[in-house]
Order: structure tokens, then sequence, then C-alpha cells
């Protein structure tokens, strides 16, 4: 293309008229101005040149022969709809008619002649004026997708491909702007169990982005750390309140599925009702939204809990942004609930969910336009255990069988943390006696296990022992949900008690151990009963005790003593 | 209009009417309509019965409303939500912050 060349340094210009003599005067004035000109004798001409030379103004004649002027001016308009070239009409005819047609035919100016060379500059610097502020804005638009395009890298690259377990996870996303306020993650807790948020920002692209990392880092490092959901939900809301203006806040949804004791826990703050659905696709509870968005109050409202649902294997739960049930078609009726509910259904029968909605979604819209961010989270209730066994494999109790190579039998050193009355409802020892761990011996794999015999016997030592619940109440589905009811409550009225919790390490030649000693203020439970339970396959199945047992698979040696009320631990590796 | 404002005669009360669709596009006439009310302790009624489509940045905005409200010691009343958008106040729990009546 010769106007690459060309166009280096000067402006150019093109000049369109039949008379010589004009098109030599005009040459002339543009030239002083510092365009390089070129000229053509008709429209056609005119038109192929502009082709040619992409020019930076056109000046134009109407009255032409085989092409006239507005002829001419429309096709080279039509050539450059993303670059605005400015058009000038030359002409001697002062009437209303020929000013009119040819701003009609999509010149952006008209000069009558006779006119001195002062007015033709004058002219010609407006014009400019307004041709570059054009080139600014255009400008401007391409970084500004630029960033948008950067954003929404990071976002799918370095958020959400650190999402876990996403072959078992179903995941719609489909943003209404390049950039889309919905965000979705999942991350695998210690403990093995997994949390899940689907989160829906205020309105959309980059604006609403702006919170999206450090939500991601704050879900993630405390899934990882151990954190419960309601404290992670805590941090999240306390988090995005400082972080957020007024009107940016962040509507979601919460859930844990813990496979060890066939539970879910949601939290719904915002969102549309999240589904439970059985294996045939039949409905088993909504979850409705119980709290106001995140970041919108300062502090969490007290009188609101997660919801805990005995699941089966075979469960689902599904969430959902507003994007689906507010979706338009042409006629303005919503897509609505009734109609997620059945793809939903036919989705669980033909084992996919995520692209059966989102293409039951697309068929109703038709052709209209999407208005709002689509996103979905179909979440299996069972087959965790492997995963769970497969991240563990660092840690497994196999290893324990070395352990008669004990060199030292002093510790180096012990942590112990005395915990009474409210503190107990309101501090979860763990995360702190785990960090306790990483800070004074750093990272490593068989902490995940230390964590999950840590978190056990608290929860035991604390249910059983201070809140004096019975772990009857566990044995059937119904009851279990009960039993987190009651729990709640009493741990709200708690005002006195005790759990004393002390860590010793001992280092090994190779490796090391950690004996875990808590003791608790409760009447005690009956610890035999469970402790043998647990050795018997068959009992598998049952809801309690499960902890236990898996404490006694992880553990070297665990003894109860004291009716139960202090428990030992020791947990070797190497 | 799309937003309609009628005060009461002391300016305690401002009525902001809005018109069916209550998104960004009202953001700065939503602003426009109540920042200069500095009147100690006014109440704000946001009528929204004609209005039958709101989205998140319509909840924002409220919020930024309420945040105004609170700064002079008044309030913030929600009146006569059609049902499709009282369906969205409710699932971002909105009662829970301000009246919601009608």
């Amino acid at each position: 293309m010769p106007n690459t060349s060309v166009k280096n340094g000067a402006k150019l210009a093109l000049v369109v008229d039949d008379s010589a003599m004009q098109c030599k005067v005009l040459s002339v004035l543009l030239k002083e101005e510092g365009y390089r000109v070129f000229t053509a004798n008709d429209g056609a001409r005119g038109v192929s040149m502009y082709i040619k030379y992409k020019p930076d103004l056109v000046l134009m004649d109407i009255n032409m022969p085989i092409m006239n002027g507005y002829e001419a001016t429309r096709k080279i308009k039509s050539l450059s709809l993303n670059n605005l070239c400015p058009l000038i009409f030359i002409t001697s005819m002062d009437t209303d008619k020929a000013f009119i047609e040819s701003i009609d035919a999509g010149g952006d100016g008209i000069l009558v002649r006779p006119f001195s060379p002062e007015v033709f500059k004058a002219k010609i610097k407006s014009i400019q004026r307004i041709s570059d502020l054009y080139g600014q804005v255009k400008k401007l638009q391409q970084e500004q997708q630029q960033d948008a395009e950067l954003a929404e890298q990071l976002m799918s690259g370095v958020i959400e491909a650190r999402n876990f377990a996403l072959e078992k996870i179903g995941i719609v996303k489909k943003p209404a702007a390049l950039f889309s306020g919905d965000i979705q993650l999942t991350a695998l807790s210690p403990n093995g169990n997994i949390n899940v948020l689907l989160g829906d920002f205020t309105g959309h692209g980059l604006r609403s982005s702006i919170g999206a990392i450090p939500l991601a880092e704050t879900f993630r490092v405390m899934t990882k750390k151990g954190f419960s959901l309601i404290e992670i939900i805590t941090q999240i809301n306390h988090q995005l309140y400082d972080l957020l203006p007024t009107d940016l806040f962040l509507a979601a949804s919460f859930v844990t599925i813990s496979s060890h004791d066939s539970s879910a826990y949601i939290f719904n703050a915002g969102l549309p009702e999240a589904y439970i659905f059985d294996d045939k696709g039949e409905i088993k509870h909504k979850v409705l939204s119980c709290h106001p968005p995140m970041g919108v109050l300062p502090k969490l409202i007290e009188d609101v809990n997660l919801k805990v649902i005995t699941v089966e294997e075979n469960d689902r739960i599904v969430l959902i942004s507003d994007g689906i049930v507010e979706a338009h078609n042409e006629q303005g009726e919503m897509f609505d609930f009734e109609r997620f509910e059945q793809a939903a259904k036919l989705g669980i029968q033909t084992e996919n969910v995520s692209k059966t909605v989102l293409s039951a979604v697309n068929e109703f819209c038709q052709n209209m336009e999407q208005e709002d961010d689509i996103s979905l989270i179909d979440i299996p209730c069972g087959g965790w255990h492997q995963t769970f066994a497969v991240h563990q494999l660092d840690g497994s109790p196999s290893e324990n069988k070395n352990t008669n190579q004990i060199v030292d039998n002093t510790a180096s050193w012990t942590w112990s943390l005395h915990l009474t009355g409210q503190h107990l409802a309101k501090v979860n020892p763990i995360p702190v006696a785990m960090n306790q761990i990483h800070e004074i011996e750093g990272n490593a794999e068989h902490w995940q296990s230390l964590f999950t015999i840590l978190t056990e016997l608290f929860i035991n030592s604390l249910d059983h022992g201070v809140l004096g619940l019975s772990s009857d109440l566990k044995s059937s589905a119904e009851g279990f949900a009960e039993y987190f009811s009651e729990r709640e409550r009493r741990l709200k009225r708690l005002s006195s008690g005790f759990i004393d919790l002390q860590l010793r390490y001992f280092t090994h030649e190779t490796g090391g151990r950690i004996e875990v000693r808590i003791q608790d203020s409760g009447k005690g439970f009956e610890h035999k009963e469970i402790m043998n339970a647990g050795s018997n396959n068959e009992n598998h199945q049952q809801l309690s005790g499960r902890g236990i047992e898996l404490v006694k698979q992880l553990c070297e040696r665990l003894t109860y003593q004291e009716r139960g009320t202090l428990v030992e631990a020791s947990y070797t590796w190497s | 209009m799309t937003i309609n404002k009628s005060s009461s005669e002391n300016k305690k009360e401002i009525k902001l009417s809005i018109s069916e669709r209550f998104d960004f596009s009202l953001h700065q006439q939503f602003r426009d309509a109540y920042v200069h009310c500095n009147e100690e302790g006014t109440e704000f009624k946001l009528d929204l019965s004609k209005t039958t489509y709101m989205d998140s940045s319509a909840l924002g905005m409220i919020l930024l409303l309420k945040d105004h409200a609170d700064k002079i010691s008044g309030k913030v009343i929600i009146s006569n939500p059609v049902e499709s958008v009282n369906k969205i106040l409710e699932i971002a729990q909105f009662h829970r912050l301000m009246k919601i009546e009608g």
C-alpha cells in the first residue's frame, strides 16, 4: 500500500474538482497549511483516490461529470465508517438546498465561493480540530478496550483458573459486557470440605471487578487455613465494606460441602434461591436470601445463621445469578424460576445441568441482547472422598509406622491456649494453632492431617463436653439439622466452661511428632462406645462418631481419659 | 422527567417517584434529586409504584440515598413496590436496612 509510505509526516488532502484551475488554487492554499495534496477531476476518480491514499481531509465540488459530489461523498463516507475523514463541500451554489443536500450526503461542512484565503484556512483549521478530537476519543476507547481485555485475562487466567475440582463442578459464565461482574470460586479446605462461592458484583464491566481480586484472595487463603464458612463470610463482608464505595456490593451464595458428615452449609446473601436437587431432579430444598449483599453492612446481622442441610451422595446443589431468571425474550417475558427449575431437572436427568440450563435460556431469549451476566454453579454433593484422599496422600497414616526411632523425649516447643465462656463461641482456635505451627515449622503437606485431627477433637470437646450435646441426635438425617440449631442456641447462651488446648512438638531424626492434649469442663461423654464403634465397618454410614474414626486412622495413638473430658493424641510423620 | 420530585411545605418530606425502569441511566438524575436536600431529619419517600424493572445498580443508588439521609439524621422509606421489584428488594433483604411500605 502506497499510503503508508506517503503518510509519514505531512497530512494528506484530496481535492476533487472538475476544474483544473480550482484544483490548483485549493492546492496552493492547502500546501501553505502544510498539507500534501492529491487531486481528482471527477467523483469516480475521487473515490478511487480516496481508497488509495486514505487522506486526512477531502474537499469536494458538487457538479462534476461521471459521478457528482453527493454520490462520491456517500461512497467515501460508507468506506470510512471507523475513521473520521472530514469532508468539506466547495461550491458556488449558494442555496439552502445545496447546503442541506451536502450535509445529508455526509459532508462535514460547506464553503461557498467566493471566499478569502483567510476564511478558507480558518474553515480547514476548525474542521481539523474536530477530526483531532475524534481521533483522541477513538484512541481512549481502544485503550479502554485493552484494559478490559487485560482485566478479563486476569480474571479467567489467574483468579478462576486456580479454582478447585473444575472437572467435577459445572460452571456457566456468560458476561453481558466483556468483563463480567460475576465471580465463581471453589477451594478445598484442609479437612476435605469443599467451599464454593457464586458472587455478583453490582453492575458489570471494569468498575464491578475491583473487588474480585481481594475477594478471591480472602476466600482462598481462609479456606486453606481451615477457617469455617461463617468466619470466611464475616471477613469477606467486612473487607468489602471497607474497600468498596457505598453503591458497589457483592450479592453472593456460599456453600460448604462436607462429605464426612454428609451435610451442606449454605448462606445466601442477595442471590436468587440456591437449589438442592435429588438425583431425579426434584427440588429437595431452596435456600432463600437471608442477608443483605456483602459489603452493605459493616457487620453481619446477628440473628442470621448458616443453613445446615443433610445431603445424600447423589444430590446436587445449584447456584444461579439473577441474570438467568431475569433474562427476557422479545415479548418482554422473563425466563423466571419455573423455566429454570424445569431446565435444571432435565439437566440432572441428562447429566449436564450447566449446558442444559444455558441452552434453555438461549432458546428462550432468541436474538434478544443479553442485559445481565448469566452464571450458574452446579456442585455434586458426593464423590469427594476420593478427591480428598488423593490430596492427602502425603500425610497418610501409613507413614506413622517408623515410630521406633524417637531420639528426643523433650519437646522442642509447646503451645497452649485456654479459652473460656463466650470466647469459645467466638474464637476458632484451630486456625490460630495452625498459624503457630506454620510460623515455627514452615509449610508442610502433613499439616493437613494435623488440621483434621485438631478440628475433630476440638469440636468433640466443645459439642459433647462444654455444650453437653448428645450425639444421639445425629443418628438420623433430620436430627442432624436439629443438632446444629440446638448447637447454635447453646453457643449463644454460653457463659461458663473452658477448653484447654495444648500442643507439644518433638523433633525426630527423620520427621517429628506432635502431641495434642485437649481438656474441657464438660461432664464427659460415651467415648468408649464411639471409640469401639469406629472399628466396625458396618457403622461407616453412621452420621455420628465418624470424626473420631477419622482421627484414629490419622493418629499413632488416641486416648480418652477422665470420662472423656481429656483427650490425648499423638501424630507422627517422617 | 423520569424522576419526579415533590416536597412538603416544611421541606421535611421529599417524595421521589421513579419511572418504569430504575437502572444506571438514572444515576445522575437520581443523585441530583436529593443531594441538595440537607434539611435535618428529612424523610425521603421513594415511590416505586410505577417501576417495573430495577437492577442492582438501582439498589446501589438507593444505598447512596440512605447514606445521604443518615448523614442528616433523616430516613428513607420505599413505598409501593410492585411484585417484581419487591422480589428484588426481598432477595437483597433491603427490609433489614430501611422501611418498605405498601
